[in-house]
């Protein structure tokens, strides 16, 4: 990190520097550094308006960033926007085709736009689409037109791919199917950019992910470490009297509490082993136990609720 | 959901040249699938001419300026088509692309978006020639109509009434926020535009301030212009400027505003 100048190695695909994006007044992408490896799936994640589409759109060179540099496939995104565009392969949020086209026209069309296309038939085989190749696009389903739209990102033959809310507005059969596509795709060795704010999704899609709120990176990780920096939760019934002191004494407690007849115990990584073991020792007998495991949805409300209470607290004090 | 239909074998690869070409292919495609714009561009000023010429008589009239009416109306009817294509289509289309984001869609193609305002020109301009032209053909055969004598009169005349209108069309879809508000516009435009070009009255008798009006409209300097390349006569100059005039206008303005993106 403390190099000025990032070398694109091969095993780098993209390297974002100190990127900022101003609209009007407001920085709606606030210094975002980021590398992506090459055959990653990797999860940009944050509420509407949290800068998302935003340093996307500068990553595959639709927008001009503000400041900050941004490496893709070794290629200055600014001047090399032709070959840049000939090896990324972008699905827009809500971007419709006209209504009459159908779907292998839009596929031949798109097609005919790169050097070494995917032939457009074996597309429409692995993507479900073959039975509605004659269908025109007004008529296609919202799951079909994304699976559409997935083939028009991927059909020019892309070393990286950038996917913008995947599967907004699909139902969950759709949704599912979606997403064993896109593993298929990470099979082939291509690079993806997922954006979304589906935390399920992220955890179950990407290999990384970066939190972004507010137009920072709260957090770069993987999905599971994410949430193991959370801990653990236990929560049961016990009929016995327990005294709440002896669990609140064992180590790495965060929290203890009694919640309409259950116990509930939160705590770091090995609290679910210490309360069992207490438990033993007290003789009391846990019914109904249920141990959860913190998600990567817990680590975002954390990192955002976390952030939010420092920019209240640093207004309020500010301007004193 | 696996495929019950048999895997039909695949195309051999062909060598793509250049998307430009399946572009207007496409576009093309799209457009045929439009008929009421095919009816209103190609079928009805073609079946005008041929009503007008069978009903009309073939003498020449003093009203006409001793012309036969259906030589006056001939050059209407060409700029009826190279209008409402101009007008019509290509405005609400271009402006539905930018509401859908297909044209920010194709901008991140190597292709690029300009490419389809390209095509869509290409496509408003071949139709309109070839109609322009069968115009010509039939209103000579059939009716008597001179071809134009004034061949490069004739080609200037046409070419920059094309010009003129396709950069009115371009300014809409610059200025209109939707397609219904492009096709609105279009709409409005194209009856005091065809008005002036003598749709309804001939320019011969519209009153001296009407027909001095006219002259300085596109298309009222269009009509007097092909009539007069019909003759042997070079096309008024002050009427070639009018049209050049708007079409260096009308396009500075649509270049200044277009937007690709909602």
């Amino acid at each position: 990190m403390a190099t000025l100048t990032t070398p694109s190695t091969a095993k780098q695909v993209v390297s974002v520097q100190n990127l900022k994006v101003r609209y009007g007044d407001t920085l709606a992408v606030d210094d975002v550094s980021l590398t992506i490896n090459r055959g990653e799936i990797f999860g940009i994640l944050g509420p509407n308006g949290a800068g998302k589409t935003t340093t996307v759109e500068c990553i595959g060179g639709l927008r001009k960033p503000d400041a900050g540099s941004i490496g893709v496939l070794g290629l200055d995104v600014r001047s090399d926007s032709k070959e840049l565009h000939e090896r990324v392969g972008i699905q827009l949020q809500t971007s419709l085709l006209p209504d009459k086209i159908n779907v292998r026209e839009a596929l031949d069309l798109f097609a005919s736009f790169y050097p070494d296309p995917v032939d457009p038939a074996d597309l429409l085989r692995q993507l479900n689409l073959e039975e509605k190749a004659d269908t025109r696009y007004v008529n296609l389903s919202g799951g079909q037109r994304q699976r559409l739209s997935i083939a028009l990102a991927l059909v020019g033959r892309p070393e990286l791919a950038i996917l913008d809310e995947l599967t907004t507005g699909l139902d969950p059969q759709s949704r599912r199917e979606t997403w064993k596509l896109i593993e298929g795709i990470r099979d082939q060795g291509l690079t993806v950019i997922l954006v979304t704010h589906f935390m399920e999704e992220a955890e179950y899609l990407c290999d990384r992910v970066a939190l972004l709120h507010h137009g920072h990176i709260r957090a770069i990780d993987t999905p599971a470490n994410l949430g193991a920096g959370l801990g653990q939760r236990i929560s049961f019934r016990s009929t016995a009297a327990l005294d709440l002191d002896k669990l609140r004494a064992l180590p790495d407690i965060r929290e203890v509490r009694e919640q309409g007849g259950r116990f509930v115990i939160e705590g770091g990584g090995d609290v679910v082993a210490a309360v069992i073991a207490l438990l033993v020792r007290e003789q009391v007998v846990p019914e109904q136990t249920r141990v959860e495991q913190s998600t990567l949805d817990d680590a975002f409300v954390a990192l955002t609720s976390e952030a939010d209470a420092e920019e209240a607290a640093a207004q309020g004090t500010g301007p004193a | 959901m696996t495929t019950l239909t048999p895997t039909t074998s695949s195309k051999p690869p062909q060598q793509r040249r250049g998307g430009f070409w399946k572009l207007v292919n496409i576009e093309f495609k799209l457009l045929r699938r439009e008929p009421m714009i095919l009816f209103w561009a190609l079928i009805f000023p073609l079946g005008l001419l041929i009503v007008l010429g069978s009903l009309t008589s073939d003498k020449p009239q003093a009203k006409l300026g001793g012309l036969p009416f259906i030589v006056t109306y001939t050059p209407v009817l060409m700029t009826f088509t190279l209008t409402l294509l101009a007008l019509s289509a290509m405005p609400a289309t271009l402006a539905s692309y930018r509401d859908k984001g297909y044209l920010k869609r194709l901008s991140t193609t190597p292709v690029g978006a300009t490419r389809l305002l390209a095509a869509q020109l290409a496509i408003v301009a071949g139709l309109s020639l070839s109609v322009v032209v069968l115009i010509m053909l039939v209103a000579h055969f059939a009716y008597n109509v001179p071809l134009p004598h004034q061949v490069i009169g004739f080609i200037l005349s046409i070419v920059l009434t094309m010009t003129a209108m396709a950069s009115l069309g371009l300014m809409i879809a610059s200025l209109a926020t939707s397609q219904r508000v492009a096709g609105a516009i279009g709409g409005i435009l194209f009856f005091p535009l065809m008005f002036f070009a003598g749709l309804w009255v001939p320019q011969q008798q519209m009153g001296a301030t009407l027909r001095s009006i006219s002259q300085y409209t596109p298309l009222g300097a269009a009509v007097p212009s092909i009539i007069n390349s019909d003759f042997g006569r070079w096309p008024g100059t002050t009427h070639l400027i009018v049209l050049a005039v708007t079409t260096l206008v009308l396009l500075r303005i649509a270049i200044r505003f277009f937007r690709w993106d909602r």
